[in-house]
């Protein structure tokens, strides 16, 4: 079996620490899948070697056929992953709206010349990045009057929303969330759900790193659990909830917030 | 024409030459990485066109054009094992090659004359006035003698050099080029993230540095008509920080408005400048302390620009 993405065996080792042992498992397209786990135990190290931050020490990420392993960054971008940062990772000085034409950078060419000499084709391909920035700014629900402000200035939840906006800049075929809804109300959570499902309703494949477990189940067609580096569970949302081993290993048996 | 002093021209010649070194160390520090080697690519430039000039006779603009490519490639040399640097490293690392590029200049005496330089170089001024006389054009009928001729020939082909440089790297600021400098510079693993490659466009800021710091070497050596080693010391590299620091490093005026400040005033103040190392002291922790951004950045001139359109016409 292959999917959109497929890790295999993937190990990530720091020094003499191991921080990912023997990952595997599948992201078929159009699904949403659910990554969790106690802290500490590899969800983001993952994301980190998926988008080669650093390279893994064992193993091999394969997306759509290909081995993507080993490329830089920017090229799996390229190739259509891209993420957003458990700790927010927006470029503060910039405008809101500039910071999505940033994520436009892959789907556009103009170089040093054509920008120096702002030729046609330079000025339509900047009133492309602006006008998909908009329908961008539209799909996560930034209005209009923030758009100008620097995005450092912008309160929590909404830089969030930004950085999926930024993300998706770049026409990502798998997005990979981190903690989106992290430091949310309710409310605000509720939105990042709807958000989530009309992104996976555009056809972007999602893996999602989350704590809220409400979120999880009610977002995720299937969940990969882990714990210490380790993949200890797979499985549809309801399964996953009333695996024995989940409840021991990560839930912690009744002893309350498995994040506290 | 008395008020055309081709004192006051020199000193506004140098101004835009130093206009030129401040916008080529924002280039690089507009991707991030703080490049203390521009004086010795400033070298580069000048010897370049310097020897080009006086043993081959070539045409000046294919001197500046050569010496300013040379500048560049050089740039391109350093910048990529430079890349493995940053900050504070970056900086001394290119320190060092500025400084071993000055003893290479002092020692390597059959090519380029050794501590004493290259006197004789053709100056601008003087190349176009010649070429007018030859065609019947005297300063005179402009009502100016030979010198202030020369002197405002070389200012205006120098403010033609300054203004074209900074147009090219201000639009170049606000194209996608720039955009993807700024998210480096800003946070280089969510620039990679969002898909620049990063290591192309180090590259290519330092390189774009390093060739503007050529092309201001090649104007001064054919302003000065004489180069030297002791024109691109260590001092210079400093000098050329100092414009970037004072003016500001995040909007291309601030070190154009660094090197103009902080060439006039020590003009102005000629008796105390040989007390100039201390006063760029002096006034680098000031700016640490009161105002570490520079005097000009983006936040000031969006107020000099609400204010413009705000003021009844």
């Amino acid at each position: 079996m292959s999917g959109l993405l497929s890790l295999r065996n993937i190990g990530k080792a720091f020094g003499g620490l191991s921080a990912l042992a023997e990952i595997s498992f599948d992201v078929e397209p159009g699904e949403i899948v659910g990554i969790i786990g106690p802290n500490g135990a590899g969800k983001t190290t993952l994301f980190n070697v998926v988008t080669a931050i650093f390279p893994p020490t064992a193993g091999e990420v394969v997306f759509d056929g290909e081995r993507i392993s080993g490329l830089p960054p920017h090229a799996i971008t390229k190739r259509g992953i891209t993420r957003t940062f458990q700790n927010i990772r927006l470029f503060s000085t910039m405008t809101v709206e500039e910071n999505v034409m940033v994520g436009r950078h892959c789907r556009t060419g103009a170089g040093v010349w054509r920008g120096v000499l702002r030729t046609r084709g330079e000025r339509r391909e900047e009133q492309g990045i602006r006008g998909r920035t908009r329908e961008l700014l539209d799909l996560v629900g930034l209005s209009g009057t923030d758009r100008d402000k620097p995005a450092g200035s912008l309160p929590y939840g909404h830089q969030r929303r930004l950085e999926i906006a930024r993300a998706l800049a770049a026409e990502p075929r798998l997005l990979l969330l981190d903690e989106p809804v992290a430091g949310m109300n309710d409310a605000e959570t509720q939105e990042v759900f709807r958000l989530v499902k009309r992104v996976q309703s555009l056809g972007v494949t999602i893996l999602l790193i989350e704590h809220d477990m409400a979120l999880v189940m009610k977002a995720c067609d299937r969940v990969v659990v882990f714990n210490f580096g380790r993949k200890i569970a797979e499985g549809p949302p309801a399964e996953i909830r009333d695996d024995p081993q989940v409840i021991e290993a990560y839930l912690g048996a009744g002893e309350g917030e498995p994040d506290a | 024409m008395e008020w055309l002093n081709p004192y006051h021209l020199q000193v506004a010649s140098f101004v835009l030459i130093n206009a030129i070194l401040g916008v080529s160390i924002y280039v690089t520090l507009s991707t991030g990485q703080l490049s203390l080697g521009n004086a010795g690519f400033m070298s580069i430039g000048a010897y370049t066109t310097a020897l080009l000039s006086t043993q081959h006779q070539l045409p000046i603009p294919v001197g500046i054009l050569a010496g300013s490519l040379l500048a560049g490639t050089a740039g391109i040399l350093v910048g990529i094992p430079s890349l493995r640097l940053s900050g504070v490293y970056l900086a001394i690392a290119t320190l060092g090659f500025g400084e071993v590029l000055r003893a290479v200049l002092i020692n390597w005496e059959s090519l380029t004359g050794g501590a004493v330089g290259i006197p004789a170089i053709p100056q601008m001024g003087r190349v176009i006035l010649v070429w007018a006389r030859d065609r019947g054009f005297t300063p005179e009928s402009l009502g100016l003698q030979s010198n202030q001729f020369i002197s405002l020939t070389v200012f205006l082909i120098l403010l033609l050099g300054t203004i074209l440089t900074v147009a090219f790297f201000l639009r170049l600021s606000r194209s996608r080029v720039g955009r993807a400098y700024a998210a480096i510079r800003l946070d280089e693993s969510a620039a990679a993230a969002a898909g620049i490659p990063i290591t192309y466009y180090k590259v290519l800021a330092f390189s774009q540095g390093a060739l503007l710091s050529g092309f201001a070497g090649a104007l001064f050596a054919h302003t000065t008509s004489f180069v030297s080693p002791g024109d691109f010391t260590y001092h210079r590299a400093v000098e050329i920080l100092v414009f970037a620091v004072f003016g500001g490093s995040e909007h291309i005026f601030g070190p154009v408005f660094g090197a103009a400040f902080l060439t006039v005033v020590p003009e102005a103040l000629r008796s105390i400048s040989e007390y100039r190392y201390i006063l760029y002291g002096i006034l680098l922790v000031l700016m640490m302390v009161f105002r570490p951004q520079g005097v000009i950045d983006p936040a000031l001139l969006r107020r000099f620009r609400r204010s413009g359109k705000g003021a009844p016409a």
